[in-house]
């Protein structure tokens, strides 16, 4: 019978428990905290070098880079530890003049030791950051010859330097603190780490949080809005919106089809604009490329087959625009002076697609094998690809979706196992060089196993950029890519992806910037 | 009783070395990490690099033997994307899943308990009909829509308990209710049945006509008799909840062990993978040696039936 009085104590205790929160209200959130709900956090590593290449909404608040950047993706002498750059006259040589004054969180000065030793960890073997490779090439050595002076010396002329090591693309540039990673070790650092960033690291419970607080008067934010910043990984979507609801964070990812409702409550949308481009593409087999996309008619009547438009509003829910150029980063366009006119959009035009598939002899269609799979960022994947293939389908092509995950369809196309299937990917938008960046691993032959285009002009416009200082050829030559990469129709552009972020009705104006994997969080938190 | 001990001792091995054999292949089946871990743009020296750094480059056999060397101290490596101790990893983890099994196996017995006993007391009545549905409801509804409901309009429409995380008492109660439902069902289910066997039994119609208070013959002599399939049960259940929560744990945003392996699984990495499921079975395995102790010490013939 105790036992029996025992379990009613205990339900009578929840149902006791339950009324008690039911009767209270939610907690409200404090003015000094900003809470941001996103769906992942990639590799959740707060070592830079380790942390890849997805996770700079909480690394860029702990860290400073070496070069700043704008929101929008400019360099800038305001945002970074360098003051100024400049290069030698062949352009071997850079220097760049750091802050005086910048302290790590621990207290010890930024130096420029700090700054050599940071960057070689960054580029170092065992980095994973996505531009370590590249730079590992083609730094010979870095010189300190004054504590507020570093000389990087390449070993090819280049103007990359300041832009892979800045915050316009991956974590190359960030600055770490040598003294303490010689103290206490990698593994010591990637658990408690310190930066000279506006916020410093607090608490990191893997799967639930990160915890960041300000740090007083720092030189890029001054006095911080924000005492603390709370990065919750919320994976479910619903369950950031209620929490959006409760007040209990301020800003949360939302996807596009949910943006309405959210909305329609009065939250404000900020967007990322053209945040990435959906781009399909063909698989190279060993020695280029193979089968019926090898044709000229075939490739353009795969993209006249597609109605971008329908796919943009009914898959996207019209947060999307139709795309032109395969592999064009539109933010790119206006570094380099390209104008993506009107007529180069691609109609819909089944009919002219059946005739050009007729005119390569394939009239009665051939068969291609679509990669279905989901992607971060793109819930729609699998969706898009259906669509996609219902289009050919209709020209003529039996196509056959494979469903996969990612990194299935990345091995195929890596190991040129499956020439000519069609795989797909939201690649981040950036800037002239991250768009060189990515163009010279998908669009330039000698870098398999990655390269995806099979093009002996684009080959000789790439190796030239690469060589090229002068910055109005390079324009030139970028402009001459993406060119022929529309005229010979060398991939499928969909569509250009607008990503949406709900806030708190109170959060105010909120510029999330144009950089790749960053959110600007310290200009939004910026007494300045 | 010894012998007994150590023969079901020596299978729980057996069955945990096997275990670690297939999951040390079907980890590996499912492709590679650096996929996953390394940026498009990376180049074959990359993955060369990346594949040294993380041990593997070297051949399966090596890497099995090495696994299994250092999980039997204790060590089950580093996760190859968080790229910390795995053992620290579920340190973390698994406290958190143990907290909410215990929570949702509370509500569960309080609320399985009162229902199970009163609706074969009141056999046939509304309350037997109602506890019926609730059953059925439990056991058939599935859970990742429960929780998506609950969150959508308890937590998020009504703002009446915590959304996700871990933050106090209140915020166990939607992923608790949700977990526990379905082994509400299951209890409730086994308990009516068990009492309606146990109230047409002999002894209890003796004790009836000996003139024993009805309340005592239910809740001491009847429920006592039918609390063993249930009690081994709830025993089996508790380890599953503690292992399996993978669905509610993800929509709670609850950083459990649960979510500790679908982030292990979602990401390929072996280590983390690897260790998960040898956690979870050798959960299973330790309440499913406890129940067998158990039942032999309750029924000696089972012990010597074996």
């Amino acid at each position: 019978m105790r036992r029996v009085s025992a379990l009613v104590s205990v339900f009578v205790l929840i149902l006791a428990s339950l009324g008690l929160v039911l009767a209270g209200p939610g907690s409200a959130q404090p003015k000094t905290e900003l809470t941001v709900a996103l769906s992942s956090f990639s590799t959740e590593v707060l070592d830079p070098p380790l942390g890849g290449h997805l996770v700079k909404y909480y690394l860029s608040m702990m860290f400073d880079y070496l070069v700043g950047t704008t929101p929008d993706g400019q360099l800038s002498r305001e945002g970074g530890l360098a003051t100024r750059w400049e290069s030698s006259p062949d352009f071997k040589r850079w220097t760049f003049y750091l802050r005086k004054g910048v302290k790590f969180h621990n207290g010890d000065e930024v130096t420029a030791e700090d700054v050599k030793f940071s960057i070689m960890r960054n580029i170092g073997k065992r980095s994973t950051t996505g531009y370590a490779g590249p730079l590992r090439t083609l730094i010979a050595d870095i010189e300190t010859p004054a504590s507020d002076r570093v000389v990087i010396i390449t070993k090819e002329p280049t103007l990359i330097i300041p832009t892979y090591l800045s915050r316009s693309l991956s974590t190359e540039g960030m600055i770490t603190p040598k003294k303490y990673i010689e103290s206490v070790g990698d593994d010591v650092f990637a658990r408690k780490p310190i930066g000279s960033g506006p916020y410093r690291f607090v608490e990191q419970v893997t799967g639930s949080h990160i915890k960041l607080a300000a740090v007083d008067n720092h030189w890029r934010i001054g006095t911080p809005k924000y005492k603390t910043m709370t990065f919750r990984l919320v994976p479910e979507e619903a369950t950031r919106i209620a929490l959006l609801r409760r007040g209990e964070v301020d800003v949360v990812e939302v996807s596009r089809d949910r943006v309405k409702e959210v909305e329609k409550e009065g939250y404000p949308i900020h967007y990322r604009r053209e945040e990435a481009i959906l781009t399909m593409w063909w698989i190279l087999g060993p020695d280029g490329r193979v089968g019926p996309s090898k044709d000229k008619r075939v490739r353009e009547a795969m993209n006249l087959a597609i109605d971008r438009a329908e796919i943009a509003q009914s898959i996207f829910g019209g947060k999307a625009e139709p795309a032109a150029i395969p592999l064009g980063l539109s933010w790119s366009f206006k570094d380099v002076g390209f104008k993506q006119t009107p007529d180069m959009l691609y109609p819909y035009d089944p009919a002219r697609a059946k005739k050009l598939l007729a005119d390569a002899g394939l009239a009665s269609g051939f068969n291609l094998d679509v990669y279905a799979y989901q992607l971060p960022g793109l819930p729609e994947g699998k969706t898009m690809a259906e669509a996609v293939a219902g289009y050919w389908e209709k020209v003529g092509i039996k196509t056959r979706l494979i469903p996969v995950d990612y990194p299935a369809f990345r091995k195929a196309w890596f190991d040129r196992s499956a020439p000519g299937m069609v795989g797909y990917f939201n690649i981040a938008n950036r800037d002239w060089i991250g768009a060189y960046a990515l163009l010279e691993k998908q669009a330039y032959s000698a870098s398999k196993p990655s390269d995806t285009v099979n093009d002996a002009e684009i080959d000789g416009m790439l190796s030239q950029v690469m060589r090229q200082t002068d910055r109005e050829k390079i324009n030139t030559l970028m402009r001459g890519v993406y060119g022929r990469l529309r005229s010979e129709h060398l991939g499928v552009p969909v569509v250009y992806l607008h990503s949406p972020y709900a806030t708190s009705k109170t959060l105010g104006s909120w510029n999330a910037g144009s950089v790749m994997y960053d959110l600007f969080f310290d200009v939004l938190a910026s007494g300045k | 009783m010894l012998r007994f001990l150590v023969a079901r001792v020596l299978q729980s091995l057996v069955v945990l070395a096997i275990i670690s054999v297939v999951v040390f292949v079907l980890a590996r089946a499912t492709g590679d990490p650096l996929y996953l871990i390394l940026p498009m743009s990376a180049s074959q020296e990359d993955f060369d690099n990346a594949r040294r750094y993380l041990g593997l480059d070297r051949p399966y056999v090596e890497q099995y033997l090495s696994f299994v060397g250092r999980a039997l101290t204790g060590d089950f490596g580093t996760s190859l994307r968080a790229r910390r101790p795995v053992g620290e990893l579920i340190g973390e983890r698994l406290p958190n899943s143990l907290k909410l099994a215990v929570f949702a196996m509370t509500v569960s017995l309080a609320m399985a308990f009162p229902l199970g006993v009163m609706a074969a007391v009141k056999k046939g009545t509304g309350l037997d009909r109602t506890a019926q549905i609730v059953s059925v409801l439990g056991q058939s509804l599935p859970t990742f829509w429960v929780a998506i409901l609950l969150v959508e309009f308890v937590a998020g429409r009504w703002q009446w308990l915590p959304a996700g995380g871990i933050d106090g008492l209140s915020s166990y109660i939607l992923p608790g209710f949700t977990l526990g439902w379905f082994v509400v069902a299951g209890l409730m289910r086994l308990l009516r049945s068990g009492m309606l066997e146990v109230l047409d039994s002999e002894y209890v119609k003796l004790a009836r006509l000996k003139g024993v208070d009805e309340r005592r013959v239910i809740w001491m002599h009847a429920l006592r008799n039918a609390l063993i399939p249930v009690v081994t049960f709830a025993g089996i259940y508790f380890a599953i909840l503690v292992t399996t929560a993978i669905v509610v744990e993800t929509v709670f945003a609850w950083p459990g062990l649960g979510r500790l392996a679908y982030e292990g699984i979602s990401s390929r990495d072996f280590p983390v993978i690897q260790a998960v499921v040898l956690t979870t079975a050798a959960i299973v395995a330790v309440v499913n040696l406890g129940v067998d102790c158990l039942y032999a010490l309750i029924d000696p013939r089972i012990r010597h039936a074996r």
